[in-house]
């Protein structure tokens, strides 16, 4: 993050990666497959959210230990504008999924594994933003902030690989739904989708430093 | 040793030297089943006396709990001048594993005498092990919870707004099982779901030792 806010190549990056995504995502070539028809182009936008919001949280959580370790308030406010726009990310993927899933599997929520996980990340995520709202004390705020935000990911990890035991997955590639894997993700799917999944995260972690440079500035100016 | 031994007589003074906390949360947990035997009695099927069950487990575990540091608010400062943190969230693990293996004991024995166990053919013992892996797992995690909770204003709301998140794994591993045994299924068929369980146990208590020291310093 620190280095993220002093360069600025990759922003330049970030935009020219999101202008080839929408371009690419809406006009490039994509594959007829039963069921998802033109919808597959959902990949290149519902998908790298997710990826973009798993990123957010654990660079979250690396700068909430860095906290916990250095008692650098500079520290917590990175953790927590990491947090909000990680939060930001997981409702724009759970609205873009579920408009997708209308057309898909007929209703915008089912008892699909990966909606659920989804569900409880956003439960745990708008507690810790509630626990620091009721925390007064700054040093405070930020202690009892990072030990949630930690406990809550390290038991966030293993619920991502419990709940597809309890139930299959609605989701393409899993339990034999036509999908992106081995042989059905074709190359025109991938030379858009991996770009895209940079150029989201990238735009997510930007977003994240206008906001914290914000910050950082308050609190300076509140200490002088 | 014996300083495990003391601050276990400790947590056990502050409970019963008013009786009416213990008192209350067991007449919680009767007025709730009894409301669930007026609503359910003659209707019930496995499966549902199976979410019935963990439900008011959960309710119980969570006001049960939630006490845990919240009451001690005041004393935090001397217990973090007396003894290392770790020594003790060890005594607060045990007295509070105790604790809801009891409630657990309370619950199923009023279970047994209202809404009686729906099944002649299931594995009573594996039901029972799975249960006392439930409640280590509630209660560990709400420990926890509990000490984070404690440190603000409003503790009550906060505990349920932060417990359950966190509990769901728990939860979700134990009400499964529980529910796969009651359909009849042995020891094979959950295995891996118990071990699930328990590695998501030890991941808890490992991450409590780890953080504890910093949530109790003020």
């Amino acid at each position: 993050m620190r280095y993220l806010i002093r360069s600025d190549w990759w922003k330049w990056l970030t935009m020219a990666l999101v202008i080839y995504t929408i371009v690419g995502g809406f006009l490039m070539p994509a594959p007829r497959l039963p069921i998802l028809n033109e919808t597959v182009r959902n990949l290149h936008f519902h998908v790298p959210m997710w990826f973009g919001m798993i990123f957010l949280f654990t660079g979250s959580v690396i700068y909430a230990i860095k906290y916990l370790k250095t008692k650098n308030l500079e520290n917590d406010i990175l953790s927590a504008t990491l947090v909000d726009t990680g939060i930001l990310f997981g409702i724009l993927g759970l609205l873009s999924g579920m408009i997708w899933a209308n057309f898909t599997w007929g209703e915008p929520w089912s008892n699909d594994p990966k909606q659920n996980a989804s569900a409880i990340a956003m439960l745990i995520y708008f507690a810790l933003v509630i626990l620091r709202g009721s925390l007064a004390d700054e040093h405070q705020k930020a202690r009892i902030g990072a030990v949630y935000n930690v406990f809550a990911f390290a038991v966030l990890i293993p619920l991502l690989f419990i709940l597809p035991r309890l139930t299959d997955s609605l989701h393409p590639g899993n339990g034999g739904n036509p999908g992106f894997n081995a042989y059905d993700l074709d190359n025109n799917l991938r030379l858009v989708f991996y770009p895209a999944v940079l150029g989201w995260t990238l735009l997510g972690f930007w977003v994240a430093t206008l906001q914290s440079r914000i910050k950082i500035l308050e609190f300076k100016k509140e200490l002088e | 040793m014996y300083s495990y031994w003391a601050l276990l007589s400790k947590e056990f003074l502050i409970d019963f030297r008013q009786k009416y906390p213990i008192t209350g949360i067991v007449l919680y947990i009767f007025a709730t089943i009894y409301i669930n035997f007026l609503t359910f009695q003659g209707i019930i099927s496995p499966v549902t006396w199976n979410s019935i069950f963990w439900i008011v487990l959960l309710f119980t575990f969570i006001t049960g709990l939630a006490k845990s540091f919240v009451n001690e608010e005041r004393r935090s400062l001397y217990y973090y001048l007396l003894i290392p943190p770790g020594k003790l969230l060890i005594g607060k693990l045990l007295y509070y594993t105790l604790y809801g293996l009891s409630l657990v004991f309370v619950v199923s024995l009023l279970f047994n005498i209202f809404l009686p166990f729906p099944s002649d053919s299931a594995n009573t013992n594996l039901f029972l092990l799975n249960l006392i892996l439930g409640s280590i797992g509630l209660s560990s995690g709400l420990t926890m919870i509990s000490s984070i909770a404690a440190k603000t204003t409003n503790s009550s709301t906060l505990m349920a707004v932060l417990g359950f998140p966190v509990i769901i794994p728990v939860l979700l591993l134990a009400v499964t099982n529980s529910r796969k045994i009651l359909l009849g299924a042995q020891i094979e068929s959950i295995q891996g779901n118990l071990t699930y369980l328990v590695s998501l146990i030890v991941i808890i208590i490992a991450m409590s030792f780890i953080l504890f020291p910093f949530s109790s310093r003020n």
